[in-house]
């Protein structure tokens, strides 16, 4: 009796598949991901932000996986996302390939938590809005940065990068390889920002890059007086920033 | 000895609402076969157009679509599209492509083709004359009925293909070159044979012909 329930249940599903119309989804068939909802598409420099209205997964194996929010956070989040990525033109945006956002929390890789991951392929940015808010807005940089770097691959060397560096520095093989992953800067920098930046080269740049953006002029100016291998590694930023667009303000 | 029976009111009404019920199905039928009874046919000849020469008339299976080019907006893909429109390429070409209330898609000229249809490769085929570079730059607002050239995963790959879409695209802006819009005749693109399972139509409707009005 009980089969015969589940064969009428199975046969009910399969009709409902079968009748199933097809709704194609705009914002699906341009980036490749599911359940996302239109948050504010009408911007100065043309990107079009989305949120998940339900948790999604990504990847071959489906190993990215992101939740819905509230909208009490996506608006609160949204306005600092919006005023940091407002720094970048349209122009510039085109340039690196990046035109997507989108808005999700606890964001992670096979498990791993993280800020944000980028896909110039897909022109997306998918950024956690849960992510610890101490490095919020940088770190909205930091996944700019790769964005960048992966759409130039070419202007970016890393064995020139490498020797900024001591001599006997070596990067961990991976960027989770390592355990040290803070974000905080370090008092003295000695060559690097973070911790993180030990972890590997568009890290390390990644993070180069994102405190250029997000200290004031200042700051950085003190930074490459104190540093000499970090102001070789702004300068080499910079010039690189200003090969892809030369009208870019840092 | 048989006695004839008369029927009664009852049966009577019966009876009178069987055969109006029978005739209502007939005709109904019919009705319904015609997809195109209810489609107005627009006659470009009886319209008054701001841009005449700019005016292409595509003509599908219900009836005329007006549409206006926007060579100031894009100028080498409107140069191309029109090129393909007045040597007669996209004539008896299939709407291989149709998501309901969503978009029409056609213009695949090497497998498209009324007579050799190739359902495998349908959707990737080339006009010959080279793919040309996506005109994106200029805002354009897709509101229903904008037609657009049709492109692969990659931007600077047009040609041949275009698409029509029935609802407001907002997100289209910068992703396809727009070519111009329907000013009349959009009913006509919502009779357009889809399939509710599948964006790709076995035995699709073809254009009978695309026009230049000048």
């Amino acid at each position: 009796m009980i089969i015969n329930y589940m064969n009428l249940l199975g046969l009910i599903f399969l009709v409902f598949i079968w009748i199933t119309p097809v709704h194609a989804n705009s914002i699906y068939n341009l980036i490749k991901i599911p359940n996302l909802e239109v948050y504010e598409i009408n911007t100065e420099n043309r990107l079009k932000y989305f949120y998940a209205k339900s948790s999604f997964r990504l990847g071959v194996q489906k190993n990215i996986i992101c939740e819905n929010s509230n909208k009490k956070d996506l608006d609160d989040k949204f306005n600092l996302i919006y005023k940091n990525l407002n720094r970048y033109s349209y122009n510039f945006l085109k340039k690196v390939n990046l035109k997507y956002i989108v808005l999700c929390e606890n964001l992670s890789i096979s498990g791993i938590n993280t800020a944000g991951i980028p896909d110039n392929i897909m022109k997306t940015l998918i950024l956690d809005i849960k992510f610890d808010q101490k490095y919020f807005e940088r770190v909205i940089h930091h996944e700019v940065f790769h964005i960048i770097n992966d759409q130039h691959k070419d202007l970016f060397n890393e064995n020139e990068w490498k020797k900024f560096n001591d001599l006997k520095f070596k990067y961990a093989k991976c960027s989770t390889c390592t355990e040290n992953l803070g974000l905080d800067k370090y008092k003295k920098t000695k060559g690097f920002f973070t911790e993180y930046s030990k972890s590997t080269v568009s890290e390390d740049m990644a993070e180069v890059y994102s405190h250029i953006i997000y200290l004031d002029a200042e700051k950085i100016k003190q930074i490459r007086n104190l540093d000499e291998i970090l102001n070789k590694k702004i300068s080499y930023i910079e010039s690189k920033i200003k090969k892809i667009d030369n009208s870019f303000v840092f | 000895m048989i006695k004839k029976i008369k029927m009664t009111t009852a049966e009577k009404i019966i009876f009178f609402f069987l055969i109006l019920l029978a005739t209502i199905t007939l005709s109904t039928f019919f009705v319904i076969k015609n997809k195109c009874l209810f489609v107005k046919n627009h006659d470009p000849q009886n319209i008054n157009f701001k841009k005449p020469n700019n005016i292409a008339i595509l003509k599908a299976p219900c009836g005329n679509v007006i549409i206006e080019l926007y060579p100031d907006v894009s100028p080498n893909s409107v140069k191309r599209f029109r090129k393909l429109i007045i040597s007669g390429s996209y004539n008896d070409i299939a709407f291989h492509r149709v998501i309901e209330n969503k978009l029409v898609q056609a213009g695949d000229l090497e497998f498209g083709m009324k007579g050799s249809l190739n359902y495998g490769k349908i959707g990737t085929g080339k006009s010959g004359l080279g793919t040309i570079k996506s005109e994106i730059d200029n805002r354009f607002d897709y509101k229903k009925g904008s037609v657009g050239l049709a492109r692969t995963f990659k931007n600077g790959t047009e040609d041949s293909q275009f698409f029509i879409i029935l609802q407001d695209e907002p997100l289209f802006e910068g992703e396809y070159t727009p070519v111009g819009k329907v000013l009349y005749g959009l009913e006509v693109l919502n009779k357009i044979k889809y399939q509710r399972h599948s964006e790709y139509i076995l035995r699709p409707d073809f254009i009978v012909s695309f026009k230049m009005l000048r």
